[in-house]
């Protein structure tokens, strides 16, 4: 008990000590945004009999007819009052659409990061377990291929395989078929709204969707995943309670799962951690090549067209991810090592 | 331990087994009837109205609301496009233009009702129309070409009849009522969403729908989909009748390779944004409809800042155009799908038409080219950046490549600049490029409305700057013109003016290539440049 109220109070510590450096991101994306060129007024107003007076409405309506100490006091006014302003490519709520969007990217990314922790904690630690044998060099020709294979080859190339000639694949298009009844909306997790609403067909039809873009992001995370398993589990199993362990006449399994494997787990929690957070927003070719409806590739349009509030919201909510992350991470060192909470 | 196994086995292989037989089976009906359109870019409000509003917005609107009129349709080459000369009444039963021009009567379709029951009325015409040109919107711009201003020229006559005052006769002014703008609106309904702030409802407008058309929207997710249901009551369409298809699933699929796999496994049935190469690699095989319409309402450019040293120059300008490879461009940008306009011949150097755009008598002649510069007091070249869209890319790149290349061989040094849209956007309406490619499109396509909007004054559209007090004049007069032959005169001489000063260099009209499962019928090349639903049908 003492233990985890202790980690909470970090925890909520960790948490206020990093609201200045949301600000931080907040303003300086807010001017970052105003900095760039390119006017959306003009951009907005493109109809083909858009002229100075559309442009002018549009400025007003985005408020840059203001000053800009202006502009910023207004903004950072509207954010406390959780309103992130409203995006004139998609004409909704920036808050509205990061809401719907940010499910899609983290039902993806969670289950490439899985998906990629499966695949590599596993070939980390074979790897370590034979170094320089043809095993570890196996293992680092197969990473190399995932990392340098850009996602929005290997995505094409999925699809190409498993959509267009062998047809196993549904349509990668979204988060599920267009004709397909969608789950009454509760956590806004496809994969969950299905189970709640008991619906196993719906969740399978979803779940076979969501398949190939997380195995294109995984492929491209495994890498770094099972280099860390890798050169961490090398470290510890040249360690001396592993010498020891084995001199007591330990299983092999035991020494190398229960000793070497949950001391070398730290670094990759923390790379994980850190991994979660890019992927998040790096996903944006896998989100565009599979149509998935997420907050990377909106992000993306949106900067592409200088539509600021999209961008400035999108910043915010990564930089809130990162915070969160952190923190999960450091809770999870917690538990693998106690001795980690008193730090 | 094994029987429980065997019993999850059993209910995943029975849940596998339901989804891959049974569901397919439910869906294959819903398929035969829908119609599932792909496309790049997303339906980003319900009302076309609204500044910023995309082409798919109004596509989806020309579908879920009407209009007063709206255009035929006419066979160009075999294909089938918009007719600007035939104007059909859509809302409107009949019409009629007063001899002296100046009065356009409207009887509406006695039958005609808006999605929520309540019929259409001269009053809903009048409200629409009058938001048109009184509300901060798109529509304010457009009416103006045809002399539509003020809320004082809509006159409700009767439920049944409405009237347009014009100041002076205007060609224009019919055409544009059936332009994506004036649509008519349920004015009751939306009169009911509007606010002391906002008396035009068009906050609530932007995401819901209150019109009288063939499609009702059902669901509306911008940036993912946008699906509508048919509306069984709209008697509009061709011999009075329905839409054809039941459904309609407009997707936004942003990767042009995944958008060509849909169409040729059969899962999307219309695209119309697909790279050439795939446009071209999907006509090979055969298997699906492919029908490739020059965009006669739209021109590629290459424009020069007429008031950027040096393009200042008409020289410099006639250089430039005598030095561009335009047969490589046409082939590496576009795979020679479009209508080029270069290579003409013009016998005794006059515009054998007075038509826009016309092809121009200009080919790839270095020798030319020198001379041209020489004779601009630049013999030895200059340096100069060429900047694209990064938009427009897939075309532009390969584009520019070529002008670098072939500009080299006289001395011009080409710096290629690739922007983003909308500092693209910036920089042109800012008049900061020198040197750059464009494309224009209009929706009523009259040689004067193209040198009245891209030719003059300091608007974003003149993208070359052109300032020539006699294309002026000419374009001006030309507008309220009623006699047929003194117009085509009047256009002849606004071509030889523009082939005379080269003020930027029209290079070809893109072809829009439609690729439709095969069964698919009824495609119309429209102005917007998008598919109109309500045409299309399944054999």
């Amino acid at each position: 008990m003492g233990t985890i109220g202790a980690t909470l109070i970090r925890a909520g510590r960790r948490f206020l000590s990093s609201l200045p450096a949301l600000f931080g991101v907040l303003v300086f994306t807010f001017l970052l945004m105003r900095v760039l060129p390119g006017d959306p007024a003009v951009f907005f107003a493109s109809g083909p009999s858009a002229g100075k007076e559309e442009i002018e409405i549009v400025r007003k309506q985005l408020g840059l007819d203001r000053s800009l100490p202006e502009q910023l006091g207004i903004y950072l006014y509207d954010v406390g009052r959780g309103n992130l302003g409203r995006s004139m490519m998609t004409g909704q709520p920036v808050a509205k659409d990061l809401r719907q969007r940010l499910p899609a990217s983290l039902e993806l990314t969670l289950t490439a990061l899985v998906i990629a922790l499966i695949a590599a904690v596993p070939l980390g630690v074979l790897a370590a377990l034979r170094p320089n044998s043809l095993l570890d060099h196996g293992v680092r020709l197969f990473c190399s291929l995932g990392v340098c294979v850009p996602t929005f080859v290997s995505g094409l190339l999925l699809i190409y395989v498993f959509y267009y000639l062998l047809g196993l694949a549904p349509d990668p298009t979204g988060r599920l078929d267009v004709f397909a009844p969608v789950p009454p909306a509760r956590t806004g997790f496809l994969m969950v709204d299905f189970l709640l609403a008991g619906d196993f067909e719906g969740w399978w039809a979803a779940a076979r969707q969501l398949m190939l873009p997380a195995f294109t992001m995984a492929l491209f995370v495994i890498a770094p995943l099972a280099r860390i398993t890798r050169a961490s589990m090398l470290v510890s199993l040249g360690s001396d309670f592993v010498r020891t362990a084995r001199s007591i006449g330990l299983s092999r399994w035991q020494i190398v799962v229960t000793y070497a494997l949950r001391n070398a787990i730290l670094p990759v929690i923390t790379i994980a951690g850190i991994v979660f957070s890019t992927m998040l927003g790096a996903n944006v070719l896998v989100e565009k090549v599979f149509s998935w409806p997420g907050v990377a590739s909106y992000a993306l349009d949106a900067l592409l067209v200088s539509d600021y509030a999209p961008v400035q919201g999108f910043v915010l909510l990564m930089a809130s991810i990162f915070v969160v992350v952190n923190l999960l991470v450091d809770v999870l060192y917690g538990i693998a090592d106690p001795r980690a909470t008193v730090a | 331990m094994y029987p429980v196994i065997s019993r999850h086995l059993i209910s995943a292989s029975a849940v596998l087994l339901s989804v891959t037989l049974i569901a397919p089976a439910a869906y294959a009906q819903s398929r035969a009837e829908t119609l599932r359109y792909v496309t790049a870019a997303t339906v980003n409000t319900l009302d076309p109205n609204i500044p910023g509003s995309t082409r798919e917005a109004f596509a989806l609107s020309m579908s879920s609301y009407d209009r007063l009129v709206s255009f035929g349709r006419k066979q160009l080459n075999g294909k089938w496009v918009f007719d600007l000369d035939t104007i059909n009444g859509e809302l409107a039963e009949s019409f009629s233009v007063s001899p002296d021009g100046l009065k356009l009567t409207f009887k509406l379709r006695p039958d005609a009702k808006f999605h929520d029951g309540s019929p259409v009325t001269a009053e809903d015409v009048k409200w629409s129309l009058d938001r048109c040109v009184t509300a901060p919107v798109l529509g304010k711009a457009q009416l103006l070409t045809g002399s539509m201003t003020s809320a004082d020229q809509f006159k409700v006559i009767d439920p049944l009849t409405f009237e347009v005052t014009l100041p002076r006769p205007d060609k224009l002014a019919l055409p544009n009522l059936a332009t994506v703008y004036p649509i008519i609106l349920n004015s009751k309904l939306a009169k009911s969403h509007a606010t002391p702030e906002d008396p035009w409802a068009l906050s609530w407008l932007k995401e819901n729908e209150a019109g009288s058309g063939a499609y009702i929207v059902e669901t509306f997710k911008p940036g993912e989909q946008a699906i509508a249901k048919r509306n069984e009551a709209w008697n509009r369409g061709s011999s009075d009748k329905p839409a054809s298809f039941k459904r309609l699933i407009i997707q936004s699929v942003p990767e042009a390779a995944t958008r060509a796999n849909l169409v040729e496994r059969g899962d999307a049935d219309l695209v119309i944004d697909l790279q050439a190469s795939d446009v071209q690699a999907l006509e090979a095989k055969g298997k699906l409809k492919v029908i490739s319409t020059p965009q006669y309402n739209a021109v590629t450019f290459i424009s020069m800042n007429n008031k950027i040293p040096p393009f200042d120059n008409v020289n410099v300008r006639r250089a430039v155009a005598a030095a561009l490879p335009y047969d490589d461009m046409f082939k590496a940008a576009l795979f020679g799908r479009g209508a080029p306009l270069f290579g003409a011949s013009w016998t005794d150097g006059k515009p054998p038409s007075g038509g826009y755009p016309i092809p121009q008598p200009v080919k790839l002649d270095l020798e030319k080219a020198r001379a041209y510069l020489k004779e601009a007091g630049v013999p030895e070249g200059f340096a100069t950046t060429f900047s694209f869209n990064v938009g427009q890319a897939s075309t532009a790149e390969p584009m520019a490549a070529l002008v670098k290349e072939s500009l080299e061989k006289i001395g011009i040094k080409v710096d290629i600049q690739k922007l983003p849209d909308a500092q693209m956007s910036t920089a042109i309406n800012e008049k900061k490029l020198p040197f750059f490619t464009e494309g224009i499109v209009a929706w009523l396509p009259s040689t004067d409305y193209f040198y009245r909007n891209f030719y003059t004054g300091n608007q974003r559209w003149n993208y070359s700057s052109t300032d020539n007090a006699e294309l002026e004049k000419i374009a001006q007069a030309a507008r309220f013109e009623p006699d047929k032959a003194k117009y085509e005169a009047e256009g002849k001489e606004l071509n030889a003016i523009h082939f005379e000063q080269m003020f930027q260099v029209p290079l070809w009209q893109p072809a829009q290539d439609a690729v439709m499962a095969a069964n698919l019928d009824g495609y119309v090349y429209q102005f917007t440049r998008q598919v109109d639903y309500r045409n299309l049908s399944r054999k």
